[in-house]
């Protein structure tokens, strides 16, 4: 037992480094625009993903559950879900400079939970269903989605330069646009989820399927402004720097809802 | 009229208020919400007026945030159904949209069109030809995808509106051996006992009621009852939500004749008449340690070093404080004064709200219609001498992405 919360510990650093790294090196390709600056950031962040994953892993075998049941877990299963849909993006489209404006977010949200108290506590009464599971497994993947899609809006925000290097690490502004569209698209179906199975767990804990629990209000918040981005984007194209400061408002409500909420706003479901 | 409709069913009006509506939930979630206007008043100067008038202490229940909701509903509604018409048309399947002059021409010499076609083909495309051309379509159920999505939304919000309108709801504790009936309802739910399960370092794993619902024919049901494990009744859901100490409370005189005898839970006095002597149970203490202020606390659930605070009043005059084991005795004048037997209660939260059904089936629905919208976007594709063009509103770049890649990869295996 001793010997698996150690290997958790050694991996969450090792991929907490790698990460430090990847972002770090991402930074470097944008500034020095050297095409195996570029490959290195991204095998390292690809690597670094596999080593969080089995730092997670490990934490399941110890604890005998998925680490989805305070801040710390919260926070590294958040910084999993970022990277993880970084690269299925990255996979697909193959634009490697993305890297530098995602990376830096994963960089900071494992920041966070590294500072956190990384104890396996058990299940308070309230958690212990499988709506746990589905409800933040959502979350997860929903959250990470947003943090891509805010770094693509940066990314529209900062870069107006063009040059033949842009073209084939960048996605070109438009590309840039739609996909932070797409990608906020994919995490609004997941939110929509999250509040959902929400919503059917709270009636099955705690009588009531809406509460106005700080939390739960937040996420309608959350779902409320990416449902304004959503209708302006598709109805009065609202595109390129308008629709980008929107998303990363709407970012800036996602971590509102999962650090804020937590610290500042104590409800039933501040968990820490 | 005509020009008042037109507003109420417009985006401008929806878009005004999904924002008002947040900002009014921030407003809730930054306030202490449901407490005494006095409170408001005190904490709050000027701005407490304006928190008390504006019904900004209780915002998710005030009238102007439920009018925001109705007026979004009709909104939401409206705008649904002035836009149907349209999205039925575009099912007919001599509809095409007309390509936008900013398209990309996505030929070149290379492409084998036939082949190309065939490939579209086997992805599900419905193919025309068109003089020369073709004319490609796929996925036109995607034009309903946010008429679906509005649609769940307004059952969600209509069925939560008077599902809790009509809601039957309540808490009550029960002591093992009590019974709460439920006359109106034709049953009634007997507490037969309560525990909580423990984990090696005394921490709560769960708590259990276990209950036996009773019906006038003489049904009996048992059931167990825990946290996420709630039971039914005749549509009633009920929840293992809370659970307290009772302890037993004993006045006897020195010859050992009981005088008066009951059951008090933590914070809770007994007047006992005939001295004027008022007993405060300041709490029951199952685990207990001192503090380094000297304030007793418990450091579990669990009766590993019980002990009592007790406080005597006579009128209002403070007697004592003390500190007991169970049993052990508190003198006062020729009385004896002992808490013993400590129980616990269970205290159970009940709800029935036909609202959920409709939460439930409007979801499923909304979360259809994103897919619908987002994932089963209609797309065409024109194929005309020396030119091809794909038309999507939802996703153009990415549907153009990849379009051009499947073009790009069938001339480079051509090349092969």
């Amino acid at each position: 037992m001793e010997n698996i919360i150690f290997l958790e510990e050694i991996s969450f650093t090792i991929a907490f480094i790698a990460y430090t790294l990847a972002a770090l090196s991402f930074i470097v390709l944008f500034a020095f625009k050297k095409e195996i600056i570029g490959k290195f950031a991204t095998i390292i962040t690809t690597v670094g993903f596999g080593i969080h994953t089995l730092a997670i892993v490990f934490r399941v075998i110890e604890s005998g559950r998925l680490p989805f049941s305070n801040q710390f877990e919260f926070a590294t299963s958040f910084t999993w879900g970022i990277v993880l849909c970084y690269l299925v993006l990255h996979y697909i489209y193959k634009y490697t400079g993305v890297g530098a404006f995602v990376m830096p977010l994963a960089f900071l949200v494992m920041g966070y939970a590294s500072v956190l108290p990384k104890d396996i506590r058990p299940l308070m009464p309230a958690l212990q269903s499988n709506w746990l599971y589905v409800h933040v497994g959502t979350a997860v993947i929903s959250y990470g989605a947003f943090a891509v899609a805010a770094g693509l809006s940066a990314m529209y925000l900062l870069g107006t330069k063009k040059d033949g290097f842009r073209s084939s690490y960048l996605p070109d502004l438009e590309a840039c646009d739609y996909m932070s569209y797409r990608v906020i698209a994919f995490g609004y179906v997941m939110l929509t989820l999250v509040i959902v199975t929400g919503a059917i767990w709270a009636k099955s804990a705690w009588s009531r399927y809406w509460a106005w629990d700080p939390k739960e209000t937040w996420s309608l918040i959350t779902w409320l402004i990416y449902s304004v981005y959503l209708h302006l984007r598709f109805h009065r194209g609202w595109k390129g720097k308008a629709a980008a400061w929107f998303c990363v408002i709407g970012f800036i409500c996602v971590i509102f809802t999962f650090i804020g909420v937590n610290t500042l706003l104590p409800g039933i479901h501040s968990y820490r | 009229m005509k020009k008042l409709w037109s507003l109420i069913t417009s985006l401008k009006l929806a878009i005004f208020l999904l924002v008002i509506i947040a900002v009014y939930s921030i407003i809730g979630t930054v306030l202490p919400q449901g407490l005494a206007s006095e409170f408001y008043l005190e904490n709050y100067s000027t701005f407490g007026r304006v928190i008390t008038v504006l019904q900004f202490d209780d915002i998710y229940h005030s009238w102007i945030y439920v009018s925001l909701l109705t007026l979004f509903v009709i909104n939401l509604a409206g705008c649904t159904f002035k836009i149907l018409p349209g999205q039925v048309r575009r099912f007919d399947k001599d509809y095409y949209p007309s390509v936008r002059k900013d398209s990309e021409n996505l030929y070149n010499d290379e492409v084998e069109i036939k082949s190309l076609v065939d490939k579209l083909k086997r992805k599900r495309y419905k193919v025309f030809r068109d003089g020369n051309g073709y004319m490609m379509s796929k996925n036109r159920i995607g034009y309903l995808g946010s008429s679906i999505t509005h649609l769940g939304i307004v059952i969600i919000l209509v069925g939560s509106f008077f599902g809790g309108l009509f809601a039957f709801s309540g808490f009550f504790n029960l002591l093992p051996g009590d019974v709460r009936a439920f006359n109106d309802h034709g049953f009634a739910v007997r507490l037969d006992d309560f525990y909580m399960e423990f984990r090696d370092n005394k921490s709560i794993e769960q708590y259990y009621s276990e209950v036996t619902v009773v019906k006038p024919s003489g049904d009996e049901r048992q059931e167990t009852m825990w946290v996420n494990k709630p039971m039914k009744v005749n549509g009633i859901d009920f929840y293992q939500t809370s659970y307290g100490w009772a302890s037993r409370l004993v006045i006897k005189n020195k010859d050992g004749e009981i005088l008066d005898m009951k059951y008090l839970r933590n914070n809770e006095s007994h007047f006992f008449q005939s001295e004027h002597l008022t007993i405060l149970l300041y709490g029951y203490y199952p685990d207990m340690v001192v503090t380094s202020a000297g304030e007793p606390l418990s450091m579990s659930e669990k009766e590993d070093n019980p002990h009592y605070a007790v406080v005597l009043y006579h009128f209002n005059d403070h007697v004592g404080s003390y500190i007991t084991e169970p049993g052990q005795t508190i003198e006062y004048g020729d009385y004896l004064i002992e808490f013993e037997e400590s129980r616990l209660y269970t205290g159970i939260t009940f709800r029935r709200d036909f609202g959920y059904v409709f939460v439930v089936i409007g979801s499923f629905i909304m979360l259809l219609g994103l897919l619908v919208s987002f994932y089963l976007y209609p797309k065409f594709i024109v194929i005309k001498e020396q030119e091809i063009y794909t038309i999507t509103r939802q996703n153009s770049w990415g549907f153009n992405y990849q379009i051009k890649r499947m073009i790009e990869d069938s001339i480079k295996r051509e090349d092969k």
